[in-house]
């Protein structure tokens, strides 16, 4: 379904995240979303009034200055926050309930593999716990096919030290797809490669959603990166945590590297970076 | 033994080089020492109840041979018995501090205050309570020794990335999954470390419990010894009591590359 969905997503309406209401498209919605923590004088408001769409099939980045809340939103989305107030839904389920339903992919900056398991079994790992039911040799096979859909098939043997960094992420996103999931939640995970292993996966992580038709939420703080791969690009101001614009990309998919020298490239970086200096300017709790 | 030839790694230098660099330098100084020492007790002719010849050392290693490799067996068996029974405490420990989050706000400040009891002073108790045998041998090696396992075996478990168990809880884990799939498994190469420091600790343990009274061991050796000012006696049965300390070490230390190979230590590049 999220196939069919992804190959029609170009026919999908863009929308203009503060204004729109619960598409019947929309596999997240969040609405009025707060998050406060702490209490009395510690009391800090980290995301204020959130409303966000994300369409079936998409592919969405979330930008925004450090310390703004990216990563609370993103694990409000997952089900690991519970928010203050407002409603947050993924394919129609409380976050929670859709995380156990294995409809939902994390990625973060670290790989975190397990260094006493091969690449394989790591890519397997979530997917064994979420089905105590499935064997080791349906484990396995699972966990080769998503190593081959992220281009490490050849590398199911080696143990996590004997893989590079951007391989080991590669193995991440494989253990997360292994899932079967809707939706993949990725915090800043080619935050901490060099630019060239960042670019090419970039590029792999478009192969794999144009691939298996995945929603994908991107927390990111590379404008390049934003505008690269994503359909559409929420900059989130700071203090508190919230939507200040929301930018659709219409550039055409399938997009290469070479797309930076593209007009329309440049000047939605350019746009991005403007809105991202007014980002760090605080704002009134609402 | 030039400074240059320390960068090399023994995986790239012949069997000799390895051999020259590595064995020779410290088995040369061993010799010198031992010469120097003979010679200084020999010029001086200092009385072998002060400092004995290393010949006069090895001379009493050989009169007593099958008294000593006796109290050397039971020595050994006494820290091998405490180094276990230290070891499966500690974790067993650490397991329950981690699982039952009340039970840990309990025991983990009792266990710190106990660690500061002067433990070498409870042998005395233990032989009043448990007799001159291999019991209170056990028990005082368990006191002494437990901790270093418990405290490095939490350190392991409570250094899992957080955001590794959020990956977890996502799917569902329940808390024991999360403890025995990635606590456990992960805190190894810190276990590993805390089990050499047991594995040094039950030797003393063990010496100690014989001074406070026993009827065999090397530390009742050397206490016999002392008492019949036979110092060369004394210096043959610490010679034993160190090679045992050695062995053990590296006997926990071959058992970490067995257990945990892929911690970074052993990954090297
Ligand atoms: N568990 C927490 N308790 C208290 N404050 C937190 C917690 N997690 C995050 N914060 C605060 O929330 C703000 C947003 O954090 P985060 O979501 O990590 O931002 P980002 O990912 O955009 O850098 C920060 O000011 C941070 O200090
Ligand atoms: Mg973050």
């Amino acid at each position: 379904m999220a196939l069919a969905a992804a190959r029609a997503r170009n026919d999908v309406p863009t929308l203009q995240a503060v204004a729109s209401v619960a598409a019947a498209s929309d596999l997240i919605s969040a609405r009025g979303v707060s998050v406060t923590m702490g209490s009395g004088r510690h009391r800090q408001v980290i995301l204020d009034n959130i409303d966000l769409s994300v369409p079936e099939g998409s592919f969405v980045s979330l930008i925004g200055p450090s310390g703004c809340g990216k990563s609370t939103l993103l694990k409000v989305l997952a089900g690991l926050v519970e928010p203050s107030t407002g409603r947050v839904s993924v394919a129609g389920h409380a976050p929670a309930d859709a995380a156990r339903r294995r409809m939902i992919g994390l990625v973060f900056q670290d790989a975190n593999l397990l260094p006493w398991k091969n690449a394989v079994d790591n890519a397997s790992m979530l997917l064994s716990i979420a089905d105590p039911t499935l064997s080791k040799a349906a484990l396995r096979e699972r966990g080769q096919a998503m190593l081959d859909l992220v281009g490490l098939g050849d590398a199911a043997h080696k143990m996590p030290n004997e893989l590079s960094g951007g391989m080991r992420q590669r193995v991440s996103i494989a253990r997360s797809l292994a899932l079967d999931p809707a939706v993949l939640l990725m915090d800043e995970p080619f935050g901490a490669l060099d630019a060239i292993t960042r670019d090419t996966m970039g590029q792999s992580l478009l192969e794999i959603w144009e691939r298996t038709g995945k929603t994908i939420v991107l927390v990111t703080h590379s404008i390049d990166e934003a505008v690269h791969l994503s359909k559409q690009v929420h900059v989130l101001g700071i203090k508190p945590g919230r939507i200040i614009e929301t930018l659709d990309v219409p550039l055409p998919y399938p997009r290469e590297v070479s797309i930076v020298e593209h007009p329309d490239f440049i000047r939605l970086h350019n746009g991005l970076r403007a809105l991202l200096r007014d980002s760090h300017r605080p704002g009134q709790p609402s | 033994m030039s400074v240059q030839s320390s960068s090399v790694t023994p995986r790239e230098m012949p069997a000799w080089r390895f051999v020259t660099d590595r064995w020779l330098p410290p088995v040369i100084l061993s010799v010198i020492t031992l010469l120097a020492w003979e010679a200084v007790v020999r010029i001086f002719a200092i009385s072998p109840f002060i400092v004995p010849a290393p010949s006069a050392v090895a001379e009493a290693l050989a009169a007593n041979w099958g008294t000593l490799l006796q109290a050397s067996i039971v020595t050994a068996e006494e820290i091998l018995l405490g180094f276990v029974v230290s070891v499966v405490a500690g974790v067993a420990l650490a397991l329950l501090i981690v699982r039952f989050d009340w039970l840990g706000r309990a025991l983990y400040p009792l266990v710190v205050l106990f660690q500061n009891v002067p433990k070498v002073a409870l042998a005395p108790i233990f032989i009043l309570w448990f007799g001159y045998g291999l019991a209170p041998k056990i028990i005082l090696i368990l006191v002494i020794a437990f901790f270093p396992v418990t405290l490095s075996m939490l350190a392991g478990m409570e250094s899992v990335d957080r955001s590794l168990v959020s990956l977890m809880n996502s799917v569902g884990a329940s808390r024991s999954q999360i403890l025995l799939r990635i606590r456990v498994p992960h805190s190894l190469p810190n276990l590993m470390a805390g089990m050499k420091i047991a594995a040094t600790l039950s030797v003393i343990g063990a010496i100690v419990g014989e001074f406070a009274g026993a009827s065999d061991g090397l530390g009742y050796a050397i206490q016999f010894a002392s008492t019949q000012l036979d110092t060369p006696l004394v210096f043959a049965a610490l010679l034993l009591v160190s090679v045992l300390g050695i062995v053990f070490y590296y006997a926990a230390e071959l058992l970490e590359r067995l257990v945990v190979p892929w911690a970074p230590k052993f990954s090297g590049r």
